[in-house]
C-alpha cells in the first residue's frame, strides 16, 4: 500500500456534520466532517455489526452508526453505546483510521503517514467529482494527458484533473476549476466533463471488445 | 450443492398461498431454480429438472425443501386462537444474507435509530438485561423478558408504551416474535419473519402476523409492517461483509446482542452456514 496522498473527494461535497462514502484502493471509506469542520477518513464499517459508517450521522465531533447509534470520536475510538448508556466502551472497539487532509478544496487520504502535505494548486479550487467507468490510463488519454495529476484545458477554461484509480476498471475524476470562475464558465465546464466521461467510457468499452 | 450444508433439509417459504396460479411463480431456493404453482387447485413445487418437491401449506405460505426434512415444519399455536387476524404482509426482496435478515429481526437496539419515532426514540435507547436460552427439547433459540420503550409500538398503539417482547428462532431462516398487544392486555401479538434464501446474499422476506387488532384496516396493517421492513432494508443492504460472520472477532457484540450471539452459535453448531462466513476474513 502506498503512503502517498490519494484524492478521494472534494471538500465542498462533505459539508460540516455530514458523512459520505469514499475509497482508497480496495478499501471503502467513510469520509466525514465534524460540526467544527474537521475532516476524517475512516474504514466504512462499524465494528459492531458491519454497517457502513458513511450512512451514519454526525453530532458535534462524533460520527455515529445509523444502525445502533454507536458513537465514535477522536482516533476512531468508540465512546458511546446507546443500548448501554452507563457503559464506557472498551478501548478495543475502534474504527481503523486513515490519514486525511485538505488542499485546494480536495480531500486527500492515505494509508499511513505521508512524508509531506498534499499538493496545493494555487488559483484553483475543487469543482466537481465524476465517477467514470474507464481505467485511469484510458481516462488520462481521453483528456489528452498521462498520469494522475493533469493540468490542462477542458471546455472553456484551464483545469486541474486529479484521476483516482478505483477497483474494477473504474476511476474518479476530481476536477479543479479556476477560483472565481463564473456560472456560465462552470456550466460549460460541467458539460465538457460529462462529454469527457462519455468519450473515456466509449474508449474503454471499445478496448474491452477488442480484447474479448 | 455443498454450501447448502445442513440447511438443505429444512423447510423454506417460497410464496403466498393466496397468490398462487396455475402458471406459477419462478423463483430460487438456495441458488436452485424452482417453480411454485397450483396443480389441480393444490400448491405444488418443482425444481429445475421437473422433480416434485415436498410441500406444506401453512401460515398463509407455501413451504418446500430441496432435501429430505426429518421433521415437520414448526407450529405457531397462537395462530389458531380465535379472534386473531392473520395478515399476509407480502414480500420484500433484500440484497442481503438470509441469516442477516433474521438476525436484524431479533434485534431491538436498532429501533430508535432505524425505526425512529415508531419502534423507538432517543433518549430511550437502553436495552435492559433479558434472558436467552437454546431450548434443547424443541431445538429453538428463545429470548424472553425483553422490554423496550416504544413511541408507537403497533398500528393500534396510541402514544408511547414499554413493550414486552419474546423472540423465538424456530428454523434457520424463520423467527417469531411475541409482543405486548395494546388493545388486549395480557395477550401477545404474533409477528413472524419467514425468509426465503434465494442465494447466500439475496433473500425474500415474507412477514406474517396474527394480531388481536380488529380496528385497523387490513391495508393499514400491511403498510405499517412494510414500512418497518423497508427501513430495515436500508441497513441490511449495507452491512460488510454481506455474509453473516459466525466466528467471533469479525464483529463485536455487547450484552444487548445476546439473542444474536445465541442465534449465531446455534447456526454454527448445526452447520446452518448458507449465507454465513465461517473464517474471519
Amino acid at each position: 500500500m502506498t503512503t502517498d496522498w490519494t484524492p478521494a473527494a472534494l471538500s465542498r461535497d462533505i459539508p460540516a456534520a455530514s458523512a459520505a462514502p469514499g475509497q482508497l484502493g480496495e478499501t471503502d471509506l467513510a469520509i466525514w466532517r465534524s460540526a467544527s469542520g474537521r475532516i476524517a477518513a475512516w474504514s466504512d464499517r462499524c465494528p459492531h455489526r458491519g454497517m457502513r459508517l458513511s450512512h451514519g450521522f454526525v453530532r458535534g465531533e462524533r460520527l455515529s452508526c445509523i444502525y445502533h447509534g454507536w458513537g465514535y470520536g477522536e482516533g476512531g475510538q468508540c465512546v458511546r453505546i446507546p443500548a448501554h448508556p452507563e457503559l464506557t466502551p472498551p478501548e478495543a472497539i475502534k474504527v481503523p483510521v486513515f490519514a486525511a487532509a485538505e488542499a485546494s478544496g480536495v480531500v486527500w487520504v492515505a494509508d499511513g503517514t505521508p512524508a509531506g502535505a498534499p499538493p496545493e494548486f494555487p488559483g484553483f479550487e475543487g469543482f466537481r467529482s465524476l465517477r467514470i467507468h474507464a481505467p485511469a490510463t484510458v481516462l488520462a488519454r481521453a483528456f489528452g494527458g498521462a498520469g494522475h495529476v493533469i493540468e490542462g484545458t477542458l471546455g472553456p477554461c484551464a483545469v486541474v484533473a486529479l484521476i483516482q484509480p478505483l477497483p474494477g476498471n473504474v476511476s474518479a475524476l476530481h476536477l479543479l476549476a479556476p477560483e472565481g470562475a463564473g456560472p456560465a464558465t462552470l456550466d460549460a465546464l460541467s458539460l465538457a466533463a460529462e462529454a469527457l466521461r462519455r468519450t473515456a467510457e466509449a474508449q474503454a468499452e471499445q478496448a474491452e471488445e477488442e480484447t474479448a | 450443492m455443498s454450501d447448502q450444508g445442513a440447511m438443505r433439509d429444512h423447510w423454506y417459504p417460497v410464496g403466498m398461498t393466496k397468490q398462487l396460479t396455475a402458471g406459477g411463480r419462478d423463483t430460487l431456493l438456495m441458488g436452485e431454480p424452482i417453480r411454485v404453482y397450483l396443480d389441480n387447485g393444490a400448491p405444488a413445487v418443482s425444481d429445475g429438472t421437473g422433480r416434485s418437491l415436498p410441500v406444506i401449506d401453512r401460515f398463509g405460505h407455501v413451504w418446500t425443501s430441496l432435501g429430505a426434512p426429518n421433521r415437520d415444519l414448526f407450529t405457531i399455536p397462537e395462530a389458531d386462537q380465535p379472534g386473531r387476524r392473520l395478515v399476509d404482509v407480502g414480500v420484500c426482496r433484500v440484497r442481503c444474507s438470509p441469516l442477516r435478515a433474521v438476525e436484524n429481526f431479533l434485534d431491538i437496539a436498532h429501533f430508535p435509530f432505524v425505526h425512529t419515532d415508531i419502534l423507538g426514540s432517543e433518549p430511550h435507547t437502553e436495552v435492559q438485561r433479558y434472558e436467552v436460552e437454546i431450548r434443547e427439547d424443541v431445538d429453538e433459540v428463545w429470548a424472553t423478558k425483553v422490554k423496550f420503550y416504544q413511541p408507537q409500538a403497533a398500528k393500534s398503539a396510541e402514544g408511547g408504551i414499554t413493550t414486552d417482547y419474546m423472540y423465538r428462532v424456530c428454523a434457520p431462516t424463520c423467527s417469531v416474535l411475541y409482543k405486548t398487544c395494546p388493545p388486549k392486555p395480557g395477550e401477545w401479538d404474533v409477528i413472524a419473519l419467514f425468509v426465503q434464501p434465494l442465494t447466500e446474499t439475496l433473500c425474500e422476506v415474507w412477514p406474517w402476523m396474527a394480531l388481536y387488532d380488529d380496528a385497523a384496516e387490513m391495508t393499514d396493517l400491511i403498510h405499517f409492517q412494510q414500512m418497518i421492513f423497508v427501513q430495515d432494508r436500508s441497513v441490511l443492504e449495507n452491512q460488510l461483509p454481506a455474509l453473516l460472520p459466525l466466528d467471533p472477532g469479525m464483529e463485536i457484540p455487547t450484552r444487548a446482542d445476546m439473542t444474536s450471539i445465541a442465534y449465531r452459535r446455534w447456526l454454527k453448531r448445526h452447520g446452518f452456514t448458507y449465507g454465513a462466513q465461517l473464517v474471519a476474513a
